[in-house]
């Protein structure tokens, strides 16, 4: 069980300084600092990162609970980075995390970072609010690597959502650590966790984008009522409902398995169905609004543009193959124990 | 506020329970000792629902003292389950243990407990569901059947259409206006139904693949004695509608197509393409994904709690997606189905095609679902 404290706690940090404005504005400077230190101010960033490695504790599953708040406020901090992906790395490398936001390097085919002669070369692409990152922490030819963001030059991008997904290009650059990564931690793993982020922030804009619809649709009047009476924009919204809280279970289940150990099934059928949802959802929000949702003055923006981006964060189609192959492998006679057992049944991704 | 489920799982004592179904399934389902079907349209075998009987999984739910078990709707999820995924012939026994027994041990006089439920447990009675009528389909509350009261009972009088199970059921739950009311909801009840009374005609109706599945009802003054009006007289809208509310989601409004799914992998295997095996992949997580649903809604039930939002959420994402999973298994598959291949997969593809369009209208269509989710958004 989650404790609700934390969900709480989260929402009332985030509802009092993740508003339309600030959301709006960090995307043109790239950066909320105000957003960053409430949540930072009460320790969230750190959930799941063990006290001894300088985090604040907590399961995987308050992480993601988390996250499913964060997602509902479409907050622009590199709260996901910090904590379950560049805070994971590494303490799982008996590392200790910073004070301030750390960021991971995703390990895109197109990157090209070695090591040599004990310094960091090349480019990573990708990397979430590089800039404005304390440290990045990479995998790099098994290690677990930390650097320093100004130790890189710095490109910027951005995903759909203008939240910074920058390119960092190192040349013989100093590293601030380096020790090889433990058993189980690799660029796979990376992916599942990213996976499991990203499945959990868009659990929470599904949600958010689903209350969003069913209060403009009960507010908009056409042909002298409000448009959420007409059959055909119920159907939007329920779509819209069912899709959220589906992921929103498959994130549940997964995060809990997670916890356990083995959720490599659990986090790919999350991830997966977020994928879905990401399309099928917003396609149904959207055309709920009409014009008013395509303006970048109205809020329901915020949340779908960033599920269109995290939805291709971390794998989408991915997903689907990679559970199909999985599947075979199990083969006929033991495919209902995948649907019943998740990665119990031995389906081996 | 948006709908949401919260996450469970199975007990050691439900893992226990359905190891215990597998090892029946293996051994009393084998390949080929039965024609398997899909879901809920499935042949019927008294000696299976008698044996089911006897170990206990009918009625499961039901008191004790009226030959249940005492158990939970999740309990009841873990056996239904791996019976519907195997297309196992539960015909005789499906409708009376899902939903005939729950609702005359909800709203039935002791007599009537005493009289129905342990024959009901044991397997051996089957019951159909008298609701819906040529003018009355999604307007159910609109029924004209009438039962007028005469001395020592009432006789019915009037039409009921696609009920299935007609011809081989032994009591019909049916419902009927027993009042004048401006007020359509008003004056309606339910009765249990003798199907071989004097005055009952079943007419089949040839179901789109061929069987009997489902047939007309006529009444022409049945008389039903007065010990057979089942909870309160006027009371039987009410009575009708949480018959069914909660237990939307069941493993039969998901699982329909599992089988097919499993003889193509069986069938075709390794030698999937790239395109094929993210069909496969997709369709497994959803069906997890869903399965999750369904486990949840069925924990709230036992838990004492009215998911009547979340279970219309169930069937509507289950129902769809067993619609999706025949469209998907018939693009990827380059064979013209046929009922009489000689070949299972086949077979129960051509089916497939052929009855899933019924998946999302029987037990409430999916657009009625949807009204009743939007209320739940409010
Ligand atoms: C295989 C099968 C088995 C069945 N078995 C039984 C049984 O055993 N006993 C029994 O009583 N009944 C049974 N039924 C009947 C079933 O309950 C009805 O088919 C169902 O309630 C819909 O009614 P209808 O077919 O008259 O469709 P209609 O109500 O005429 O609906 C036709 C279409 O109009 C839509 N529609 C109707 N009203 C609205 C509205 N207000 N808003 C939006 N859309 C609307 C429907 O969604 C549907 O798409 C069975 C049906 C099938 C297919």
């Amino acid at each position: 069980m989650i404790d609700s404290l934390v969900t709480e706690t989260a929402d009332r940090a985030l509802r009092a300084v993740a508003t339309f404005d600030a959301v709006q504005s960090a995307e043109e400077r790239r950066w909320s600092p105000e957003i960053w230190d409430a949540v930072a101010s009460i320790g969230l960033p750190w959930i799941s990162v063990p006290e001894g490695a300088g985090g604040v504790g907590g399961t995987i599953s308050e992480a993601v609970a988390v996250l499913v708040v964060a997602g509902r406020h479409a907050a622009p901090i590199p709260l996901a980075e910090t904590g379950l992906l560049a805070g994971w790395l590494a303490s799982s490398a008996g590392l200790s995390v910073v004070e301030g936001p750390m960021t991971v390097v995703p390990g895109r085919g197109d990157d090209d970072l070695r090591i040599v002669d004990g310094r960091l070369s090349g480019t990573a692409h990708r990397v979430p609010w590089a800039a404005s990152a304390e440290q990045i922490v990479a995998l790099v030819d098994g290690h677990v690597v930390v650097v320093s963001p100004s130790a890189g030059v710095i490109t910027e991008a951005s995903n759909l959502a203008g939240e910074p997904r920058d390119s960092v290009t190192f040349e013989a650059a100093p590293i601030v650590n380096m020790v090889p990564a433990p058993d189980g931690v690799d660029a796979d793993a990376l992916r599942f966790r990213g996976a499991l982020s990203r499945a959990a922030l868009m659990a929470g804009a599904l949600g958010a984008m689903t209350e969003l619809t069913v209060e403009y649709t009960s507010q908009r009047r056409q042909f002298g009522k409000p448009i959420g009476s007409f059959q055909a924009v119920q159907a939007l919204i329920v779509k819209c409902a069912e899709e959220a809280a589906l992921v929103d279970l498959a994130v549940q289940v997964a995060a809990r398995e997670a916890d356990r150990g083995e959720a490599r099934f659990e986090i790919a059928s999350a991830k997966l169905l977020a994928d879905e949802a990401a399309r099928v959802a917003t396609r149904a929000a959207h055309q709920a609004h009409g014009a008013m949702g395509m303006t970048q003055e109205y809020t329901l923006h915020h949340l779908s543009r960033r599920l269109w981006s995290w939805r291709a964060e971390f794998g989408d189609a991915v997903w689907p193959q990679r559970v199909g192959d999985a599947a075979v492998e199990l083969g006929a006679d033991r495919l209902y124990r995948a649907i019943a057992e998740g990665s119990a049944s031995g389906i081996a991704l | 506020m948006a709908i949401q489920f919260v996450a469970t799982e199975l007990t050691d004592d439900e893992r226990a329970l359905q190891q215990e179904v597998r090892a029946f399934c293996e051994s009393h389902l084998e390949d080929g000792s039965f024609e398997p079907g899909l879901g809920m349209m499935v042949a019927r075998s008294k000696e299976l629902s008698l044996e089911l009987g006897r170990r206990g999984w009918l009625g499961m739910a039901l008191p004790t003292e009226y030959g249940g078990g005492d158990r939970s709707v999740v309990e009841r999820l873990v056996v239904v389950e791996e019976l519907l995924r195997r297309g196992a012939h539960l015909e005789q026994h499906w409708t009376a243990d899902r939903q005939s027994g729950p609702v005359i041990n909800r709203f039935g006089t002791e007599e009537q407990k005493r009289r129905f439920l342990p024959p009901i447990c044991r397997g051996e009675l089957c019951f159909c569901i008298g609701m819906s009528e040529p003018d009355s389909g999604s307007d159910l509350a609109s029924v004209k059947t009438r039962a007028t009261k005469v001395d020592g009972g009432w006789t019915l009088s009037g039409t009921k259409i696609w009920t299935s199970n007609a011809h081989i059921a032994d009591y019909m739950i049916v419902l009927c206006r027993t009042g004048e009311s401006d007020d359509a909801h008003k004056g309606l009840s339910q009765f249990i139904l003798d199907m071989h009374s004097e005055g009952v005609t079943v007419n089949p109706i040839t179901f789109l693949d061929g069987t009997a599945e489902f047939a007309e009802v006529v009444f022409d003054d049945v008389f039903i004695p007065e010990d057979l009006l089942l909870g309160e007289e006027g009371d039987g809208w009410h009575q009708c509608t949480s018959e069914l509310s909660f237990e939307r989601a069941g493993p039969e409004r998901w699982i329909s197509p599992f089988l097919l799914v499993e003889l193509f992998l069986r069938e075709y295997g390794s030698s999937l393409n790239p395109e094929a095996r993210s069909f496969l992949g997709s369709s497994v997580s959803r069906w997890w994904g869903i399965r999750q649903v369904s486990l949840s809604v069925a924990r709230m039930i036992d838990e004492g709690l009215a998911p009547s939002v979340q279970s219309a959420i169930g069937k509507d994402l289950g129902t769809e997606f067993e619609q999706t999973v025949v469209a998907g298994l018939q693009q990827l598959v380059d064979l013209e189905p046929s009922l009489s291949s000689d070949r299972l997969f086949h077979r129960l593809l051509a089916r497939a095609i052929l009855i899933s369009p019924s998946w999302t209208i029987r037990g409430g269509t999916n657009e009625i679902l949807r009204g009743i989710i939007r209320k739940g958004l409010a």
